[in-house]
């Protein structure tokens, strides 16, 4: 009885509830179906088209992802006798964990977090910079040039935006004073930290569309000129991973914006609504502006992107631990 | 290691998503290209030997799958190296006719290639609004011609259908719709700051290259030369209608999109005038007219629609050479034709503005990142079929 009860309390316990639902997996897949469908109707909707209807003609085609990721199950894996095969296999399978690790630090309310832990920024940060690296050996074991330049310019990004992404966390922390994602989200109760510290939020914003390669930043994969840069050799349902834990990142990245920036599960008036509810419509919104920047702009070389980079974002970084230090020299945030 | 031991060697195309009929061999040393060379003729059909085995009227359908984009320009060129072997001169009201379907297609031409460079740099809604906004001018060719896109409109002697009954007014209702998109185009696409970035400086053809290599149409006006086929050697209505030639000193993929976009204004300008001062009169010459049974001069006069009878399938052309040019959406195409006295022409001679231009790729293609590649490519506009015939 005793061992029984043990196991029920584990499997019920908030940690896994966690990591298996809010903000675990489910919300992720949920988060990855809908983020989907929202990229192609918006940029649909902006270039004159319908996008995606005929899966669920209903409900406009909200299930078309379902229908892609079926096709990719079932259609035959090709792995080409050129390519370094354990390495080319595992990539997907480690991608897809790579992306998923960093929610497990990430909370959705007070309670909901995989791993409480007084380091979790830290944490974050340290397993978000980790899939850049195996891009860059998807790149080098596909065997393939249009796959080997693709990781050479992921390489090139990861130079670039690394720098900014961690230096505009450093401003955050520095205004805070504190390393926890709950720690960070209760020092927002007055102001969030996007009002506090804007520019911080603006590089962050940035370094997470070039992170996951988003447009105008879409240079490691651009179809006109590598065709899938390092996913080039890859296909069926090892593609259809791939896909998913570039969404992944997305969605961890912008988790972790709206609890950082956005006071996570906070809001200035009440609303009746449980906490993760909140923080993850802040998520969603998150994302959706992300990934809308694809019906704006075309995509930038990868020189402009690292000038951009060293030269306009990363003193923008600087200003920004500067402006956090006077706030906090002011007593602004606590 | 030197450069050019350390280089590898990549196949753009024609498997390639960017790449159209054709490929690229680069040799690529890290991010840069150090050499380019064009590979052509996947959609080689031999249309010139083609054109010997057809009668001088299905030779006008055989042209013009050359180039779907811009039908009607090859169309037309044909049809002027025909009439000039033949000694007659459309009527005026055929003639204008001719500008308007002419311009129609250039405007589809040039939306068509500014879409493909809008996809080329990673505008995807640069591709679709160009794409929406050609849809326009297809409807326009529909109206007027009943096809969308190979009219085959122009025939010897004139064209083939009269104005439709309020096609005026539903064509300023179109272009005023039409002028309104363009500026949003601009604003998304044209004046976006990435797509400077990615264009401005790149690719550049200086004037002399630009003349050295034998370089023809929007390219040759990005360059700073004021070359066009329409002031120079007028045809159709031309030389009654009164346009700029576009023209930009920067010589690089951005002044040629520029060009391209100035050149729609100037056709929209055109299109306005032709429709103003479009004169009455017959569509189709009167030595032919005279030809035809009453039965088939009564329908063209009732309906404005000409309808071929029999003997113009076996039109006897009296032998002799003719060559017709006209500026394509492309540039300069000339066409030059041999008759022999017989049905059939004896040589149909072809020269083609993507295949004169092509000899940019490796002259353009060189010392730039690979992200260019297609950056430059498509701002040329090249037509694979038109190049390879």
């Amino acid at each position: 009885m005793n061992i029984l009860s043990e196991v029920l309390n584990i499997v019920f316990s908030r940690n896994v509830i966690a990591a298996i639902f809010i903000p675990g997996l489910v919300t992720a897949l949920l988060f990855i179906i809908l983020i989907i469908w929202v990229e192609r109707k918006i940029a649909a909707r902006v270039q004159m088209r319908i996008g995606p209807l005929y899966v669920t003609k209903r409900f406009g085609g909200i299930l078309q992802l379902i229908a892609d990721m079926l096709r990719f199950l079932v259609s035959e894996p090709v792995i080409p006798s050129t390519t370094d095969r354990l390495i080319y296999t595992l990539i997907p399978i480690l991608l897809l964990l790579l992306a998923l690790l960093p929610i497990a630090v990430v909370p959705a309310s007070w309670s909901l977090v995989v791993i409480k832990t007084e380091l979790s920024l830290l944490a974050f940060v340290a397993l978000t910079a980790i899939s850049p690296m195996v891009i860059m050996i998807a790149g080098w074991a596909s065997n393939n040039k249009f796959s080997y330049i693709g990781g050479l310019r992921e390489g090139f990004m990861l130079l670039s935006y690394e720098i900014y992404l961690f230096v505009s966390l450093l401003a955050m922390t520095i205004l805070y004073g504190e390393i926890d994602f709950l720690e960070i989200v209760s020092s927002q109760k007055v102001y969030w930290g996007v009002i506090l510290n804007p520019l911080a939020a603006v590089s962050f914003f940035i370094a997470m569309l070039a992170s996951t390669s988003r447009f105008p930043f879409e240079i490691p994969d651009a179809e006109s000129e590598i065709v899938m840069g390092p996913f080039t050799e890859y296909n069926s349902i090892m593609y259809g991973l791939v896909m998913g834990a570039n969404y992944l990142r997305l969605y961890s990245l912008s988790l972790a914006f709206s609890d950082i920036f956005l006071g996570g599960w906070l809001l200035p008036f009440n609303v009746p609504l449980p906490n993760f509810i909140i923080t993850m419509f802040k998520t969603f919104i998150v994302m959706t502006i992300a990934v809308f920047m694809r019906a704006v702009y075309p995509r930038y070389r990868v020189d402009q992107a690292l000038v951009i980079g060293w030269e306009k974002l990363f003193p923008l970084a600087i200003i920004s631990v500067l402006l956090s230090v006077i706030l906090r020299c002011l007593g602004v945030a606590l | 290691m030197s450069s050019e031991e350390r280089a590898i060697t990549i196949f753009y195309g024609p498997q390639h998503p960017a790449s159209g009929h054709m490929r690229i061999i680069l040799e690529v040393d890290g991010d840069i290209v150090v050499k380019a060379d064009p590979d052509i003729g996947y959609v080689h059909r031999g249309i010139e030997k083609l054109a010997e085995y057809k009668t001088y009227l299905q030779v006008i359908p055989l042209v013009e799958r050359q180039c779907l984009p811009d039908a009607a320009h090859h169309n037309l060129a044909y049809i002027l190296a025909l009439e000039e072997i033949l000694g007659i001169e459309p009527p005026e009201r055929a003639q204008y006719l001719r500008t308007l379907i002419a311009e129609i297609s250039r405007i589809a031409s040039h939306l068509y290639g500014m879409g493909l460079h809008g996809i080329a740099i990673g505008s995807s809604t640069a591709y679709m609004w160009c794409f929406g906004l050609r849809e326009y001018m297809l409807l326009l060719a529909e109206k007027l011609t009943g096809a969308r896109i190979t009219y085959s409109y122009i025939i010897p002697g004139g064209v083939r259908r009269d104005l439709p009954q309020g096609f005026s007014s539903e064509v300023e209702r179109y272009l005023k719709s039409f002028e309104r998109k363009m500026r949003d185009l601009d604003k998304l696409f044209i004046s976006n700051p990435v797509t400077k970035a990615r264009l401005e400086g790149v690719g550049v053809l200086s004037k002399n290259d630009a003349i050295r290599l034998g370089v023809v149409g929007p390219i040759l006006r990005a360059s700073g030369i004021s070359y066009d086929v329409r002031k120079a050697r007028p045809y159709a209505a031309y030389q009654w209608v009164d346009f700029e030639v576009a023209t930009r000193k920067e010589g690089d993929s951005y002044a040629r999109l520029l060009v391209r976009v100035k050149e729609i204004q100037e056709s929209i300008r055109i299109i306005r005038q032709v429709l103003r001062d479009l004169p009455s009169g017959n569509i189709f010459h009167e030595k032919y007219v005279k030809m035809l049974p009453p039965k088939i001069k009564s329908y063209i006069e009732d309906t404005g629609r000409v309808k071929f009878p029999g003997v113009f399938a076996t039109l006897k052309i009296p032998k002799g050479e003719g060559i017709g040019i006209v500026e394509a959406g492309r540039g300069e195409l000339i066409y030059h034709l041999i008759s022999d006295g017989g049905s059939k022409p004896y040589r149909l001679k072809i020269s083609t503005p993507s295949f004169r231009n092509l000899i940019l790729f490796s002259h353009l293609i060189k010392g730039v990142k690979v992200a260019d590649v297609p950056a430059i490519y498509l701002s040329l506009d090249y037509f694979p079929p038109e190049a390879d015939r």
